[in-house]
């Protein structure tokens, strides 16, 4: 699965007439979506009757800047090569791409034997994308939206209570085991246990202040120790191929 | 149950979440951001069944290729509301169905609430938990979520240039950096969760340990919806086990 490689446009005008309508129609329902997507918690922030100052937003903003700005421009260069241009404006807009998306896209390529990184394979996993955002939608309407908010409002307090405290450590031992077991980097999961552990159990209690920063000071500590001793260690490509 | 939209102070509680994250105009953006895929996805078919008969694509394929990814996101599909239905109690409804159903993903969303949380001096879902906090945490996954695809609108274009050179400005540091960072982070926020109580170390490591039986038994077994509903079980164990932690 190398590049999908569109190089030289040399592709009938059918082809070509995809490209200008996905990416024109991509890049103004995305800006739309982003534009929307954001319009909601603007609102509650300045017109929420909350107290909220701008620096607030910036300090927030910059904690998770520090963490997680570096995939923000990596994985939209790792999918492109399985997704091609009009799936990329798909696949950031509808989100899990790699647990839906993805296993979508390569069944459907699979199905009518298109081959990786064809014209044929390029389209079938458009279309399949639209096949997984019509159910996506359609569950989460209805298990989300519908049945979940009457779940929540017969569930007895007590539930709701202890699913609110404690659900943040449940997500995070799964994500953690996931993140470790699909990067296969068993020397930077030890750097990045041993830095996180130093931070969190050493640093902190004695710099209680530097909570703010403690993610972003464990993210640039374990990128730097698996740089500077990433040795003959050779790493899988990065991320995402779950396989 | 919808008051009017008017700017009538949101609750008096600080720390009723759900007044305010289920105010009227969230729901409204909801609905604009489902809207804004529908119209996409309609843009696109008919773009595909155009172009399909220059690519040697019959209708059949259009057709197979549709059912075939209808049918293989169901299973992801629901495993994605499981997890999202178990974020009700702390985020509400339409902050988990943009932020977690669709744009981005729990592990991403959660992190970023939780780092925007502590730079509030508060924790996600205890006493700290104030209407302000929420609303940051909000904001802050929101404008994640739209780097993401402020990425995309600019990588895109250059990436069909043909311009792979942006792809291999340097190899290793592209297997390295990503995936230490990524692991950073999960590993830095998983630890943060320890010391606040016992139940929270037992929530964690049963959730940790659920997740690794999927993903052992999914690679044993050749079940890859093992893979797919890890997260939604582990979350599920997790909260039970803290229920009856709680509770004994």
């Amino acid at each position: 699965m190398s590049s999908i490689t569109s190089a030289p446009t040399s592709s009938s005008t059918g082809m070509a007439d995809f490209n200008r309508t996905t990416s024109r129609w991509g890049q103004i329902t995305m800006i739309a979506g982003l534009l929307i997507s954001l319009a909601g918690p603007l609102y509650l922030v300045f017109f929420g009757g909350l107290d909220i100052g701008a620096a607030q937003l910036w300090i927030a903003f910059a904690a998770v800047a520090a963490t997680f700005g570096i995939i923000w421009i990596v994985e939209p260069l790792t999918y492109y090569p399985v997704l091609g241009p009009a799936g990329m404006y798909q696949a950031f807009m509808i989100g899990n791409i790699s647990s839906k998306l993805l296993p979508a896209a390569l069944i459907a390529q699979t199905n009518i034997g298109a081959k990786a990184g064809s014209k044929r394979a390029e389209l079938a996993a458009v279309v399949a994308i639209c096949g997984a955002a019509v159910v996506h939608l359609f569950s989460l309407a209805l298990f989300v939206g519908l049945l979940g908010t009457w779940l929540i409002s017969v569930i007895p307090p007590s539930v709701l209570l202890v699913t609110r405290l404690y659900v943040l450590p449940a997500v995070l031992g799964a994500v953690l085991v996931q993140a470790i077991v699909s990067m296969k980097q068993p020397r930077t999961t030890v750097f990045a246990l041993l830095v996180s552990a130093v931070v969190v159990f050493v640093v902190l209690p004695l710099v209680p202040s530097l909570a703010m920063v403690s993610t972003a000071i464990a993210v640039l500590g374990t990128i730097m120790l698996a740089w500077f001793f990433r040795g003959a260690q050779s790493p899988a490509a990065p991320a995402i191929r779950e396989e | 149950m919808h008051q009017p939209l008017a700017l009538q102070p949101l609750a008096n509680d600080p720390t009723n979440i759900m007044a305010v994250a289920n105010n009227p105009v969230l729901w409204i953006c909801v609905a604009g951001v489902f809207g804004v895929i529908i119209i996409q996805s309609v843009i696109f078919m008919k773009a595909a069944r155009r172009a399909a008969p220059s690519v040697d694509m019959s209708t059949q394929d259009i057709k197979t290729s549709f059912r075939s990814g209808a049918v293989s996101a169901i299973g992801p599909s629901l495993a994605v509301c499981l997890v999202a239905i178990a974020l009700l109690g702390l985020f509400g409804a339409p902050a988990v169905l943009v932020r977690i159903g669709l744009i981005g993903s729990a592990a991403y969303e959660v992190s970023a609430a939780s780092v925007s949380a502590g730079t509030m001096g508060a924790k996600l879902g205890d006493a700290s938990y104030t209407q302000s906090v929420f609303a940051v945490a909000f904001f802050v996954m929101s404008i994640g979520g739209a780097m993401w695809m402020l990425a995309t609108l600019i990588l895109t274009p250059l990436l069909r240039k043909g311009d792979a050179k942006i792809r291999s400005v340097n190899p290793a540091a592209m297997a390295i950096v990503p995936a230490a960072a990524l692991i950073g982070a999960f590993s830095c926020l998983g630890l943060t969760e320890l010391p606040k109580s016992g139940t929270h170390v037992l929530s964690f490591v049963v959730s940790a340990a659920v997740m690794g039986i999927c993903l052992l038994l999914a690679k044993r077994l050749g079940r890859s919806w093992l893979r797919e509903w890890g997260l939604g079980f582990s979350i599920v164990f997790g909260l039970v086990a803290a229920y009856f932690a709680v509770g004994a």
